[in-house]
């Protein structure tokens, strides 16, 4: 069973754009959770919603749809 | 080989299922009433831009053959079958019911930013209800739970949407810029409509800003089935 290193949740991170960190999130952080044993294998997971929640907290991404 | 579960559908799709995110064949499981979309894989799908790509291009894909869609995490893999099988049937109440609560529906992310939260208005000048510690104590408990969950910011959007959202998920952040994630569950094909109105009300937002993506398929909707 393969978990995520650091470095693959920094590559999709830092080169993610706002899709991709919505997708980041609806995959990793939501759904249907059917079996808790499994996400034990998933352990990095937790690291990249953290890194994700810092990247939405930089006012740099503030994009709003529809404003420059 | 193990079975890595992709969704749970409302009922078998028209066409064939095609190929899973390790270019493995697709299969249905039934199960109780459920339906349970399944790749067969050696291993546990590494998470990178392109395997998240993929799972929701192919729940994408068979959502548009069938009336719902509840998602599952990425990576949920079960030894066989017989285990998909045996943890439906412990589930099967609260999937079934999950499954029509996002019949027919998509999914709506807004995201609030500001340079803080706007303060919440002074509590009742009446102590928590209750005579002794404990009943203060839930009392505070479920005042501090509602407080987590409400976005009084985005309320004159709230309003603006009225029928348009079926069902709401939020989650507060309070770590300015950004201030809280809101879902919200729509009809499908309303996304652009759902767009529209956001944009129309962003002045009575203000200081706020919001930003929007979607439709997504129902994920926030399908994490507190099971």
């Amino acid at each position: 069973m393969t978990t995520p290193s650091r470095a693959a949740a920094r590559q999709i991170l830092e080169t993610a754009d706002d899709s991709l960190l919505d997708l980041v999130d609806n995959l990793l952080n939501r759904g249907v959770v059917i079996s808790g044993e499994v996400l034990l294998g998933l352990a990095g997971v937790d690291l990249v919603y953290l890194r994700l929640t810092a990247l939405l907290c930089a006012a740099d991404r503030v994009r709003p749809r529809g404003e420059p | 080989m193990s079975v890595y579960l992709y969704a749970l559908l409302s009922g078998h799709p028209a066409s064939a299922c095609g190929q899973g995110i390790c270019a493995e064949p697709l299969r249905l499981v039934a199960s109780g009433g459920l339906v349970a979309l399944v790749g067969d894989v050696s291993a546990m799908p590494e998470v990178t831009a392109l395997t998240l790509r993929a799972q929701d291009a192919v729940l994408r894909r068979l959502a548009a053959e069938v009336d719902a869609v509840l998602p599952a995490r990425f990576g949920t893999l079960l030894a066989d079958d017989a285990a998909l099988a045996d943890a439906l049937v412990q589930r099967r109440v609260q999937l079934v019911q999950a499954l029509g609560r996002v019949a027919g529906c998509e999914q709506m992310t807004v995201r609030v930013w500001g340079d803080g939260p706007i303060p919440s208005p002074p509590r009742d000048a009446e102590p928590a209800a209750g005579p002794g510690p404990g009943t203060r104590y839930l009392t505070d408990r479920r005042r501090a739970h509602e407080a987590a969950h409400r976005v009084p910011e985005l309320e004159p959007l709230r309003q603006r949407l009225g029928d348009l959202v079926r069902a709401e998920r939020v989650e507060r952040h309070d770590r300015p810029p950004l201030l809280a994630t809101v879902q919200h569950l729509v009809a499908r094909g309303t996304g652009a409509h759902y767009l529209d109105v956001v944009d129309a009300c962003r002045t009575g937002l203000r200081p706020c800003r919001v930003s929007v993506t979607g439709p997504w398929l129902p994920y926030a909707f399908s994490e507190d089935a099971a």
